[in-house]
């Protein structure tokens, strides 16, 4: 999953995926905005077929963050 | 007020990007206008346009700043580099505080606002990119430009049809003889040449319908007249006090040295059909830049190419200069590429200082009899004329009226 995520963000933001560290802050790692983490959140509720609420996005950091996120909600 | 120095010209139009390529084009007269190819546009009334289709080479933006702005934010960010390169300014050893932007546009970002809107209509507000709501409104590319070079000094966008960008730099030049900050970059860009904004400017009127014959449909001051052709590009220059660019050793490419503007205040399209408000801006910016008439040397039209406002602009001038009116050359280089809206003031002011530097006035096209008369006209090849202080008009809908004197460097 974590790496689909990455893929996802990657692809999405045209940063190479080494660029995303597993437990940097997306704001360290690639500067991500505000707007960018809206887009974000809606291509992988798209690619998840799932609905991430605003209080769940507040706990998206890292890439690990994230990954907890989802999987709590999606069965792999 | 204070003369205020031009050290830096960024220009991104259809009749080249770069002052070298766009100067290159204009001197010999070429025409840029052609049928739009970006879309199929073949059932507006008026399909003909200057663009600029090579955008992309021309890039040192990355693909994910690309993606979160329109097309007139990335050609604002390309005249906005070149422009610094020509004026050798290092901005990460300027003071941010102390750097502004002013600049005007026109329309805003069509073409990334109609691309979201539809998406809004298929696939409802999720589709909807999230950098839409930065992306389409006119201070759009002022935001762009901060960001990029982390300018933080007191900025503006004007927004005054297509007197935007020249108001703009007029504005500018107030600020910076204030002392307020130390450079300013200022001009304007537009980009019209989108399904939705033509279908504007086709409904607003005045546009050429002679889709057959692209590059002379744009005949401003000709018998022929039949209206304006769209174009989009942007112009963007330096400008920093006199004193400044010496002590730092800057090429002086020319002063501005005076503005007016006025409103005519009787149609919301068309402008008074008298001139009398044109040519107190006109007074204005000589009486500001402390010039006679007698001294310019060279007027850049504005050229609607539309009858109001062609014989206003030149009852105006008329009015202002008397009998010389029918002495000092007169040109509308516009008719080559179309004219840019918002930020046609910006280029007719860089195409006016580089024909200072070339001593040589680039020239109406399409001008084969002169309608009205009584001007000084420099049809369809270039003219040599050295030139030391000249006026450049620029005009908005419903009668805004701007005026620039603008003089050789030292």
């Amino acid at each position: 999953m974590k790496e689909k995520i990455r893929n996802v963000i990657s692809n999405l933001l045209k940063v190479k995926p080494e660029e995303l560290k597993d437990d940097v802050s997306l704001q360290d790692s690639i500067g991500v905005d505000s707007t960018e983490m809206v887009e974000t959140v809606i291509a992988l509720e798209k690619t998840f077929s799932t609905k991430i609420s605003p209080k769940e996005v507040t706990k998206f950091s890292t890439l690990n963050d994230i990954e907890k996120v989802i999987s709590s909600k999606v069965k792999v | 007020m204070v003369k205020i120095a031009v050290t830096g010209i960024g220009v991104v139009s259809p009749s080249g990007i770069g002052k070298r390529q766009l100067w290159a084009n204009i001197k010999s007269g070429r025409s840029f206008i052609k049928n739009i190819t970006r879309f199929d546009s073949s059932k507006y009334p008026s399909h003909i346009a200057g663009q600029i289709d090579d955008l992309e080479k021309y890039g040192m933006l990355s693909e994910r700043l690309l993606k979160k702005i329109d097309a007139f934010s990335h050609m604002a960010l390309i005249a906005s580099e070149m422009s610094l390169q020509d004026a050798g300014i290092d901005i990460k050893k300027e003071d941010p505080n102390l750097v502004g932007i002013f600049l005007g546009n026109a329309i805003g970002g069509w073409l990334y606002a109609e691309t979201e809107l539809r998406d809004l209509y298929l696939e409802g507000r999720e589709g909807v990119s999230p950098y839409m709501a930065s992306a389409w409104f006119p201070a759009a590319p002022q935001g762009q430009v901060s960001i990029y070079y982390g300018i933080k000094g007191f900025s503006k966008t004007v927004v005054a049809d297509r007197a935007s960008s020249l108001m703009a730099l007029g504005y500018a030049r107030k600020i910076l003889s204030k002392n307020k900050l130390n450079m300013i970059l200022s001009g304007g860009m537009e980009a019209p040449v989108t399904p939705y904004a033509l279908l504007c400017c086709n409904t607003y009127g005045g546009l050429s319908t002679n889709n057959e014959q692209p590059e002379s449909a744009y005949r401003p001051f000709d018998r022929g007249k039949s209206g304006f052709v769209i174009g989009e590009g942007a112009g963007i220059v330096v400008l920093e006090n006199v004193s400044r660019a010496k002590t730092r050793g800057a090429n002086i490419q020319a002063v501005i040295s005076g503005y007016g503007t006025t409103c005519d205040g009787v149609d919301r399209i068309k402008p008074a059909g008298d001139g009398k408000e044109l040519a107190r801006a006109i007074r204005m910016a000589l009486n500001d830049a402390k010039v006679s008439p007698q001294e310019i040397d060279y007027i850049s039209l504005d050229g609607l190419a539309v009858k109001i406002w062609d014989n206003s602009e030149a009852l105006a001038i008329k009015e202002v200069f008397g009998t010389r009116a029918k002495e000092i050359p007169a040109s509308c280089p516009k008719s080559m590429f179309g004219n840019l809206l918002g930020a046609s003031g910006a280029v007719d002011l860089i195409i006016t200082i580089l024909a200072m530097e070339h001593s040589l006035i680039p020239p109406t096209l399409n001008l084969d009899n002169p309608d009205p008369d009584g001007l000084n006209y420099v049809a369809n090849e270039a003219r040599e004329h050295k030139i030391n202080k000249a006026l450049v008009i620029s005009r908005g809908r419903g009668g805004i009226n701007s005026a620039m004197v603008v003089e050789k460097g030292e």
